[in-house]
């Protein structure tokens, strides 16, 4: 038994340098082999919940008209009082999109400080990695670019998934992307008046479909203690969320079809309409959630 | 001992190169999916890359906003074959009515001549003994997630890109499916062959819908 266990590990442990040398002017018979072992995987029918980036969000509302508010986001002073694992990984998906913030407003000097705070976060929370050389480089070399800082955000942001996703610790993207999404509501849900047909009020209304997604992607990570904790605070802006309902747009359903001008529109359905009443229950818990993590 | 360090040093030689290519499949997107010449997309953070194996089917669950557009593009490894199937259907949370129906033995009791229940002389119900099923209605309100197809590439030439506006915030399913099956043996429904698997990845771009025609008071 001991001997075939060895074969097959033996097997199995030739197979890659077969596999890269399948293309070269090596034997048949080894290629042979190639298809002969086989390698364990997980079965793989799965489902992924992604969560738009905050700076989706911020160029919407900055292209909506709304101004750029200073006082709404989290002072990168305040980055040494978060001493907990959990505190710091909250806060860093709070500064994560503080920063896509200032960079969709073009606010140069503020980027810079909220980049810094990031950055030094990241090392903080054991995700250095995420911020590599070439990323570094690119961010210096753009430094004096207004432009390029929304350019610089993003590819920091996403070299931040990139990074956990590779390391498989998607209980900690999750925390971090569900901080962000937070903190992108709550600037949006304090940045505006109610006022019924608002394009801002639409997108804070249509939050309720991102949360549904939020949920189900923290759902996957529910044993870990910091994810099951977080999932209780976002369980009761969900609950605020649920209220509102969905009224048809159209007279036919949804359709994803050419129009006259031979464009795809996605159109009819439905679409969320919050009333005053509940866009002041939604800000009240937002913000009731966002000073549980800035404190 | 010996055999130790062997078993050691052979394990380290497979899972090596397994970690890199599941490395390698999760920036796939941004290396292979051809980003639009269009300047004014900009990549959106909701884009995948995944490792498939053949007869595989994975969904991506997004969102896309009202007042912008969106481009994807699939782009994938050789090995999966050349017509792999991309739908998008809208998903929803429907809130449905269900009757839901409960049986309880309970006991029965006598009946005076109007068909009434009789009652002893302490006023209490008098049992005969027997029992008898009842059947209990409930109507409860369950929230149910509801499919819609909006779109199949099959029907499309098996297109790797789609282009469109949105006209309503919606929650969206990208389905990928990987035509065949993995030709592992029966009874090894989890083993499957390297040349049965390969990387897919979803490009997903966006910009805010421009506006067309002239915009403003005139003249």
């Amino acid at each position: 038994m001991k001997k075939r266990n060895i074969l097959v590990v033996t097997l199995l442990a030739v197979s890659p340098y077969l596999m890269y040398t399948s293309c070269s002017d090596d034997k048949p018979q080894e290629d042979v082999n190639v298809e002969q072992v086989e390698e364990v995987v997980k079965e793989r029918n799965e489902s992924f919940y992604q969560i738009p980036a905050p700076d989706e969000m911020f160029s919407f509302i900055k292209n909506s008209g709304l101004t750029y508010n200073k006082s709404l986001i989290n002072s990168p002073q305040k980055s040494s009082t978060y001493s907990t694992p959990m505190e710091q990984t909250l806060i860093f998906g709070v500064y994560s999109a503080d920063l896509a913030y200032t960079a969709s407003y073009e606010e140069f000097n503020e980027s810079i400080k909220y980049f810094a705070t990031v950055q030094k976060l990241a090392e903080s929370i054991g995700i250095s990695g995420a911020f590599n050389e070439e990323l570094m480089n690119n961010i210096k070399n753009n430094l004096d670019k207004p432009e390029q800082l929304l350019a610089n955000s993003n590819d920091s942001y996403f070299s931040v998934i990139e990074y956990l996703e590779e390391n498989e610790q998607g209980n900690k993207l999750g925390i971090i992307a569900s901080a962000g999404w937070i903190e992108t509501v709550y600037i949006v849900a304090n940045s505006i008046d109610y006022k019924k047909n608002s394009d801002a009020l639409q997108r804070l209304a249509d939050q309720k479909l991102t949360l549904d997604n939020l949920m189900l992607y923290l759902e996957k990570y529910g044993e870990d203690e910091n994810v099951k904790e977080l999932m209780v605070w976002l369980k009761e802006l969900e609950q605020t969320f649920d209220a509102l309902s969905e009224e048809n747009t159209t007279s036919s359903g949804i359709s994803l079809k050419k129009n006259e001008g031979g464009k795809m529109v996605l159109g009819g359905g439905s679409s969320v309409v919050m009333t005053k009443d509940q866009f002041t229950t939604v800000k009240s818990k937002i913000n009731e959630i966002r000073a549980k993590i800035v404190k | 001992m010996k055999n130790l360090k062997n078993i050691f040093l052979a394990f380290l030689t497979i899972v090596l190169p397994i970690l890199a290519s599941a490395q390698y499949c999760n920036t796939f997107h941004t290396k292979y999916c051809p980003p639009s010449d269009n300047g004014m997309y900009t990549l959106n953070g909701q884009s995948k890359s995944a490792l498939f194996s053949k007869g595989q089917t994975s969904e991506l669950n997004v969102i896309v906003y009202k007042g912008q557009d969106y481009r994807i593009s699939l782009c994938f490894d050789q090995t999966l074959g050349s017509q792999i199937t991309f739908k998008v259907y809208e998903t929803k949370k429907v809130k449905v009515e269900k009757v839901i129906e409960t049986k309880t033995m309970e006991d029965e009791y006598q009946k005076d001549e109007n068909g009434e229940l009789a009652v002893d002389e302490w006023g209490a119900y008098i049992p005969t003994g027997n029992q008898v099923e009842v059947v209990n209605k409930e109507t409860i309100t369950v929230v149910e997630k509801q499919k819609t197809l909006l779109y199949d590439n099959s029907q499309d030439g098996f297109a790797t890109e789609l282009e469109f506006s949105v006209e309503t915030t919606r929650r969206l399913i990208f389905e990928v499916s990987i035509p065949g099956s993995a030709s592992g043996s029966a009874t090894k429904s989890k083993l499957m062959k390297s040349s049965d698997m390969g990387c897919v990845g979803i490009l997903v771009e966006h910009m805010l819908t421009p506006i067309q025609g002239f915009k403003g008071t005139g003249f």
